[in-house]
């Protein structure tokens, strides 16, 4: 644990057992995400499942970036994670993102993509929000993530036909904005 | 519909395999079966069995979250 660190955030006026309890149910979500993404994405066939896969790939691996990143930064404020994985799994922030009942119907697999992603902003966002100005690093942390995780919502949103996103797939390496906190 | 007070609501915190209902702007929801109400609690800062309009204020999300719940009475907010 980092003393000094977590001393600095509670004198600030947050709830760090509080923050520490919303982390770890983020990280959570975000190694289920991976989990189940893994699934999604290898269920991607024919013609219009390929056209996905790959922004469904970067999404899945960025996604297990954010896990890594939070895990340090738990453990800084003196938490923990749990050490049954069932109870982890269970604990997620967002509910899991399980294959739907006909894994051709692309729309459908679309549509489990954008809700995962949906949570997520959420999720980060409430983070942000509690730490902003109070807690540099963790908000950080977070609002790295949320930029991650808004990319992928415009990905899937945008191969809905809900909208333009405004964005191409990622050129270059993944995470460009989580990546300086795995170093 | 049946109509609930702020005790009666209460009893519904989704523990001990008792439902979990929340009330919102007057309604009564029975969130129950989201993954996100496991027993009883949602995002560490809430739990069942009360109502949330105040709350949802702060949410990073609005109300309609909860239009895909099954409502299963009104909040009587005196008495």
């Amino acid at each position: 644990m980092a003393k000094v660190a977590r001393e600095m955030v509670e004198r600030s006026g947050v709830n760090v057992d509080q923050l520490l309890e919303l982390l770890v149910k983020n990280a959570a979500a975000e190694l289920t995400t991976y989990y189940y993404y893994t699934i999604l994405r290898c269920n991607l066939i024919g013609l219009e499942g390929e056209g996905i896969k790959e922004i469904a790939e970067a999404a899945r691996i960025e996604d297990r970036n954010h896990f890594e990143a939070l895990v340090p930064r738990i453990y800084e404020l003196g938490g923990k994670l749990p050490e049954d994985m069932k109870a982890f799994h269970d604990t997620s922030a967002c509910p899991p993102a399980k294959l739907p009942k006909d894994p051709r119907d692309i729309q459908a697999m679309l549509k489990v993509l954008v809700e995962a992603e949906r949570c997520a902003v959420r999720g980060y966002t409430h983070i942000c929000n509690l730490t902003a100005g109070k807690d540099h690093r963790t908000y950080d942390l977070s609002l790295a993530i949320l930029n991650e995780e808004v990319e992928h919502e415009s990905w899937f949103s945008e191969f809905l036909g809900e909208g333009p996103s405004g964005h191409f797939m990622r050129r270059g390496d993944n995470s460009p904005f989580v990546s300086k906190f795995l170093k | 519909m049946k109509e609930f007070s702020i005790d009666e609501l209460a009893r519904y915190n989704g523990k001990n395999g008792v439902p979990a209902y929340t009330a919102y702007k007057g309604r009564v929801y029975d969130v129950s079966a989201s993954f996100l109400w496991n027993n009883g609690n949602h995002q560490v800062f809430h739990v069942a069995g009360v109502d949330l309009t105040e709350a949802m204020e702060q949410a990073p999300h609005g109300g309609d979250v909860l239009e895909r719940f099954p409502v299963v009475g009104t909040l009587r907010t005196t008495g």
